[in-house]
């Protein structure tokens, strides 16, 4: 009797958060699935059905590469920056020398983390602007006027500077994660390090990288999902243009449904990011988990 | 004890659930305390002076009926496009909103959520005499109306009449005469002798519009942008295309990353002497200079087909939820009645389509002849980006960006609008 109650508790205990998940995410996400193979319209009821006839579509799409590209060009850059840069920076700030001032530069990587994503882009829709934009202004102060750019009108500039502030933003998130694994680490790995004579530079190859190696792989996956589904960004800053040169798959998406009211492709597009985020998880984990056995 | 606390918390969170869910089916307007009518109002103008204007009618309004309650929401006119979309897909649809003619509107009234309007504007001639008849077409489907249209509004090139003094420059006729001026304006030493906000792709639709408008022959255009019987194989979209990418040559790199009302600044400041704008601007220039300027018509381009002195715009009106409390009608009436549009026009320059509410008055003498056009206009040519399907018109608009970019060809677009075009009939 007693025994029968106790196995109740722990799924009375999931049951609501199983109940949202269901309603809130795995139902949407086969229902979409689903969608991806009709064609309709928000303003209508009715769906027709067509088959495979989206991903065909999706094949040809132009914009689809393009914005698959820009997907990619901004998971190789975040991983350099808001991994490799962030953990040079954490290391840096765990300096015994910086220990007195490190925290003061913690809040101020940490600030552009708790601004909202939208100020943030409007703010650099003024930094980028090519008429009084602070970015031009500063190249012309500094004798640089050449390399002034109208950089959000240019296709190949847009993306890119959409890219860069969005590095300016995490920057910050990573460094913090990477703190607090290298807080973590045992101070006589240091000790015994510096009793062998190791430079700075030899320490952090030798110490910290191996031993923050989870950290590093969890913020890998982090960044590169996010740069998949990143949205606010291109969306604020371009909406996608020039043309569709800084379209992401996410923006393209959006579009595609709420702007073109193509619903059916746009879950297409929609299970396309799906995969290809899920994939990414997967050899994620599967390098992880290589990474713990050693 | 703590099984008592746990079984508790479970309870909690499964009710907010259960409310959660129950909450967003009662949310459904007229809230029955104590008679209090809520009626949700989204127009698309956060910005002045509209914004304003129109909280202080609900606030008028509200005053008058102490049983309604009026919740007001706004967001600008991309948002709104993509917002509205949104809204009409479920339940939700505010009671009043704003909305544009033709195939906008056409989109919104194939969803079955608006109401039709036929009965309350016959039921209330007093009212419906008073605005203008042949406003209403770009609402009216199958024979029903479903919107009010309230402002009125036509496009043209805004010009500021110092600098052409200067430079002893005519208003040109023609489209070769058109570029003879920018040539000439250009060596003048403005480096932007016109100028566009790229970035809001509405802008370049409008351009695309009239050119094509201009250029093609009626009969095409009818049948291209009517979805059903689309082709876009006429040569002269080609053309239209070739026209908009020499004009974009002369506004400068900065257009792709600027907006609109940088655009209209720029104008307003004397850096740019011609900008094409809606004359709902003219109101805005004047407010932000005291410089002089004019308009003229897009010029006839030569060897075109279409009519020389039809008038790309189209009016913007009010439309109804079909579940809309008849307090939502009344306060319709409130806001198309020939006191609230005189006062509308004052406040904010725009001309409106109640008879009666535009006159020397309330208007400046560069607003008035501007009525004078949209009155005397042979035909209104609705927005391009109303007038055709939007994925098309995105493609066109999109293509638009590339062509200042120099990334995409004429015939590269026009391509693909063909295939989007066979795409759509199936």
């Amino acid at each position: 009797m007693y025994r029968k109650k106790i196995k109740l508790m722990p799924i009375l205990f999931l049951l609501p958060s199983i109940a949202l998940l269901l309603v809130f995410i795995y139902i949407p996400l086969i229902q979409n699935f689903y969608n991806s193979f009709f064609d309709f319209s928000v303003f209508s009821q009715t769906k027709t059905f067509v088959g495979l006839e989206n991903f065909k579509v999706l094949l040809t799409d132009k914009v689809v590469s393009v914005a698959l590209l820009n997907n990619v060009k901004y998971a190789i850059i975040s991983v350099v920056f808001q991994v490799g840069i962030a953990l040079v920076l954490a290391y840096i700030l765990e300096d015994r020398i910086f220990s007195k001032i490190a925290p003061f530069f913690r809040v101020v990587y940490f600030i552009p983390v708790m601004i909202s994503i939208s100020v943030i882009a409007l703010l650099f829709g003024f930094v980028y602007n090519p008429q009084m934009g602070l970015l031009n202004s500063f190249l012309e102060l500094v004798g640089l006027e050449s390399l002034a750019e109208v950089w959000l009108g240019n296709s190949t500039t847009a993306i890119y500077a959409v890219i860069a502030m969005s590095q300016w933003q995490s920057i910050g998130f990573i460094t913090m994660l990477f703190i607090v694994a290298i807080q973590k680490i045992p101070k006589e790995l240091y000790e015994a390090a510096d009793i062998d004579g190791a430079g700075k530079i030899r320490k952090f190859f030798s110490i910290t990288i191996p031993q923050v190696r989870e950290a590093i792989f969890v913020n890998t996956l982090i960044t590169i999902t996010g740069s998949m589904l990143v949205f606010n960004e291109p969306y604020i800053l371009t909406n996608g243009g020039p043309g569709f040169s800084s379209m992401t798959m996410s923006v393209h998406l959006y579009q595609t449904g709420f702007v073109k009211d193509n619903m059916g492709y746009a879950s297409t597009l929609a299970v396309i990011i799906f995969i290809l985020t899920a994939l990414l998880a997967l050899i994620q984990i599967r390098l992880s988990r290589t990474g713990k056995d050693d | 004890m703590k099984r008592l606390m746990s079984i508790l918390v479970i309870a909690v969170l499964m009710l907010s659930l259960v409310a959660c869910s129950s909450s967003a089916s009662n949310g459904e307007k007229t809230s029955s305390n104590k008679d209090v009518v809520e009626i949700n109002f989204f127009h698309r103008w956060p910005n002045e002076p509209r914004k304003s204007f129109y909280d202080q009618k609900v606030k008028e309004y509200m005053k008058a009926h102490p049983n309604v309650k009026i919740n007001v929401d706004s967001v600008l006119n991309d948002s709104y496009k993509e917002k509205i979309r949104v809204l009409v897909s479920n339940d939700n649809l505010p009671d009043v909103f704003s909305s544009w003619s033709d195939s906008f509107a056409q989109n919104l009234v194939s969803s079955g959520r608006i109401m039709p309007l036929n009965d309350i504007l016959a039921e209330d001639k007093e009212w419906s005499d008073k605005i203008i008849e042949s406003q209403f077409s770009g609402f009216t489907f199958d024979g029903k109306t479903y919107g009010v249209p309230f402002t009125v509004d036509g496009k043209a090139f805004f010009y500021n009449k110092d600098i052409f003094k200067k430079n002893n420059i005519e208003i040109p006729k023609t489209y070769d005469e058109f570029i003879a001026v920018l040539d000439k304006l250009q060596k003048a030493g403005y480096e932007t002798p016109l100028v566009e906000g790229l970035t809001n792709a509405w802008a370049i639709s409008h351009y695309m519009g009239t050119i094509f408008q201009r250029v093609i022959d009626p009969a095409v255009t009818a049948k291209d942008y009517n979805e059903k019987t689309a082709e876009f194989t006429d040569a002269g979209y080609v053309k239209g295309l070739e026209i908009f990418k020499e004009l974009t040559k002369y506004m400068g790199d900065v257009s792709t990353a600027i907006d609109h009302e940088a655009a209209r600044n720029m104008f307003a400041s004397g850096e740019a002497p011609i900008v094409y704008m809606q004359f709902a601007e003219i109101k805005m220039v004047e407010d932000q200079s005291k410089m002089d300027f004019g308009f003229f018509d897009f010029p006839e381009i030569e060897g075109g087909k279409g009519d020389p002195s039809e008038l790309t715009g189209a009016p913007e009106g009010w439309m109804l939820s079909k579940n809309a409390p008849k307090e939502a009608v009344d306060f319709l009436k409130f806001l198309t009645s020939e006191e609230t549009a005189y006062e509308f026009t004052k406040v904010d320059g725009q001309l409106n389509a109640i008879k009666g509410a535009v006159d020397e008055g309330n208007t400046s003498p560069a607003i008035m002849e501007a009525y004078q056009i949209v009155l005397n206009a042979s035909k209104t040519t609705p927005w391009f980006d109303n007038a055709v399907n939007i994925k098309l018109a995105d493609i066109f608009m999109r293509g638009g960006q590339s062509l200042a970019n120099g990334q995409e060809t004429p015939k590269g677009i026009m391509k693909e609008v063909q295939t989007e075009a066979k795409r759509l009939k199936k």
